[in-house]
């Protein structure tokens, strides 16, 4: 592929507010990146076998709506300007063409500032935000038995709900994830059948006072996929996941424990030589040990369909539909109906253009702070980059960001009842014009 | 079988020189020249002491056919060169086969010399001249075997065009963990 559109995918595959499923898709408005794209011969050589990269982006941009509130509500829906800075260093012993040793290792860094420029006093509280990211990966390539061990670390830092109210003693929603993978893959003879066996562990934490905080949660996952390559890069899969979802804090807001499991069958790989495509269907079951839990046959059910095509080699197409359900912070869970598609193109030699956008509909069971309604949101995700290549490693361009939510429900009021002041839409727009650097 | 055949062909070659030259008894002196067989010349003024020396001297002349057709034979095997080798051990056999049938004739060239059969020397003696011949020949075209090296268009090369469209990474591996990045949803919190 054409190095430069390999960069602009790389590098929108990188950090985002939001995946898609199937093979790590991600919607809307790509952020800079955080780590090195390995698509490109950069690096610096800082000895023998070791190679450094390292990054530096600035985003400058007008947010529509800071604090997600409803235009519906005088005053709520409140914009600003807001500059965006991030940096990375990241060590490795991968080389530039991106081949890596018997024993590979990827260690890396990075930080994210962000700062809103009006001087609305509610704004005000929350204009600084430092956001600080690491990683750590470790592993072996050669032999029948390879191995895998890697660590990812993010902090992320945004405005509250406008409808939680905006008192300055209200705290930013301030959330630390660490997610470690433990993994052993198996491929005897000519590698056309893969076991794959990988344990995580994942810490979700909510810094005090972000009105979070009793989600708080720890999770492990052990995951077995056993594939069989009936085409050299097309593969028939069966796989088990099964997890433990435990709460952290005393969970008097009544979250509760569940032993989610997912049996997933079906096919991932090529189709044709432009064409690639995952295609499974599963059985779902959250089992949580009280209160709603996952059941019926669509409740049960697992449904990833993605195709990816590639009309030409400077062009890709990517369609979607997901269905599942996730554990849900405010409430036991939710099952989610999405569908979504991507197109990135580059243009002229020099400029990649990326547009994405996703519907998501979420039906939550068990909500926790609030037994009288039922709740359904209708979420829209879009975003549109476009990017001037100066070299593969500098880049220049315009991002837009689209994000909005329309639900039938309403926040409570003290009585209980369903608050019509209190509504959970919103509507959020972002452009930014952006330089980064990536080498 | 073909070397069989070959044996065949020389012994009936040589037996058609006997005819031509009428057998025993014929004085060499009195054959017509325009009659003779080309293939070989009469020495009709040879007597039996220079038979035996000129025998000798055609079997010093095959072995050293012999030993030089051997050498290319090495040499075809140090070069692994397949065809000349079948080409020139094919020769080597002939000659050594050849050298077997001089040897048998030498032995009864002597045979009737002590006998005083002036017609067996001779059959004997052209036996002997015709075997000579046929080992010559058969070095001249072990000289000239044919090997690889004039078919020989150079050796096998692969060369593999993956399609630019296939993605370089493994898309058959199942896809990894990534942070949940989601902002949680509004709600209120009691």
């Amino acid at each position: 592929m054409n190095r430069r559109l390999a960069l602009t995918i790389a590098v929108l595959a990188l950090l985002s507010a939001r995946r898609a499923a199937a093979q790590e898709m991600s919607i809307g408005y790509q952020g800079l990146p955080y780590k090195a794209t390995g698509e490109s011969p950069t690096g610096i050589n800082l000895g023998e076998g070791v190679l450094m990269h390292v990054g530096l982006g600035a985003e400058a941009g007008y947010d529509s709506n800071v604090f997600y509130g409803s235009s519906s509500i005088p005053g709520a829906v409140i914009g600003s300007g807001i500059l965006r800075f991030s940096g990375y260093g990241e060590v490795t012993n991968a080389s530039r063409n991106g081949t890596v040793p018997g024993l590979s290792y990827d260690v890396r860094a990075g930080l994210t500032y962000r700062r809103y420029l009006s001087d609305n006093v509610y704004v005000k509280n929350y204009d600084n935000a430092w956001m600080p990211s690491a990683g750590l990966s470790l592993g072996t390539s050669a032999g029948t038995w390879t191995f895998a061990l890697s660590d990812s670390f993010l902090r992320q830092e945004d405005p509250p709900y406008q409808t939680t109210g905006l008192a300055r003693s209200v705290s930013p929603i301030s959330r630390d994830n660490n997610l470690a993978t433990l993994q052993a893959q198996w491929m005897p003879g000519g590698g056309r059948i893969t076991g794959t066996l990988r344990y995580t562990n994942s810490i979700d934490l909510f810094e005090a006072n972000s009105g979070y905080s009793y989600a708080n949660s720890l999770t492990h996952t052990f995951t077995l996929d056993v594939s069989w390559k009936w085409l050299p890069k097309t593969a028939l899969f069966v796989q088990a996941n099964q997890g433990y979802v435990s709460y952290l804090n005393t969970n008097s807001e009544g979250k509760v424990p569940s032993y989610p499991l997912r049996i997933i069958a079906g096919l991932r790989g090529l189709i044709t030589p432009k064409l690639q495509a995952v295609v499974s269907l599963g059985y779902v079951n959250a089992f949580y040990s009280s209160g709603a839990t996952t059941g019926g046959f669509w409740g049960s059910t697992y449904v990833d369909v993605q195709g990816i095509i590639n009309p030409t080699m400077l062009s890709r197409l990517t369609v979607g539909y997901h269905q599942d359900f996730q554990n849900s912070i405010i409430s036991n869970f939710y099952y989610q109906y999405s569908v979504y598609a991507s197109w990135v193109q580059q243009i002229a030699g020099r400029l990649s253009l990326d547009l994405s956008g996703r519907y998501s509909h979420n039906s939550y069971r068990g909500l926790l702070f609030d037994t009288t309604q039922s709740r359904s949101d209708n979420s829209f995700l879009a975003g549109a980059t476009l990017d001037y290549f100066i070299r593969n490693w500098i880049y220049a361009g315009v991002g837009y960001s689209f994000t909005a939510n329309v639900s039938d429900y309403h926040l409570p009021n003290a009585m209980g009842m369903p608050d019509p002041a209190k509504p959970v839409d919103y509507l959020k727009n972002q452009v930014f014009a952006r330089l980064g650097v990536t080498y | 079988m073909a070397r069989k055949t070959k044996l065949i062909l020389t012994t009936a070659l040589l037996a058609s020189g006997l005819v031509a030259h009428g057998g025993a008894g014929a004085a060499p002196s009195a054959a017509a020249p325009n009659q003779a067989d080309i293939a070989v010349k009469q020495r009709s003024n040879l007597t039996a002491p220079e038979m035996v020396k000129q025998g000798n001297e055609y079997f010093k002349g095959m072995n050293d056919t012999v030993k030089r057709i051997t050498d290319l034979k090495n040499q075809a095997q140090r070069q692994k060169d397949i065809i000349r080798l079948n080409c020139v051990n094919d020769k080597l056999v002939q000659a050594k086969v050849n050298i077997t049938i001089g040897e048998q004739a030498m032995s009864s060239l002597q045979e009737s010399i002590s006998r005083a059969d002036e017609g067996g020397r001779t059959h004997e003696f052209t036996r002997l001249t015709i075997v000579n011949q046929k080992v010559q020949v058969l070095g001249a075209e072990a000289e000239n075997c044919i090997g690889e090296d004039l078919s020989f268009v150079g050796a096998t090369r692969v060369d593999v065009e993956v399609d630019p469209n296939l993605p370089t990474v493994d898309v058959t591996q199942p896809a990894a963990p990534q942070i949940d990045t989601a902002r949680p949803p509004p709600a209120s919190q009691g």
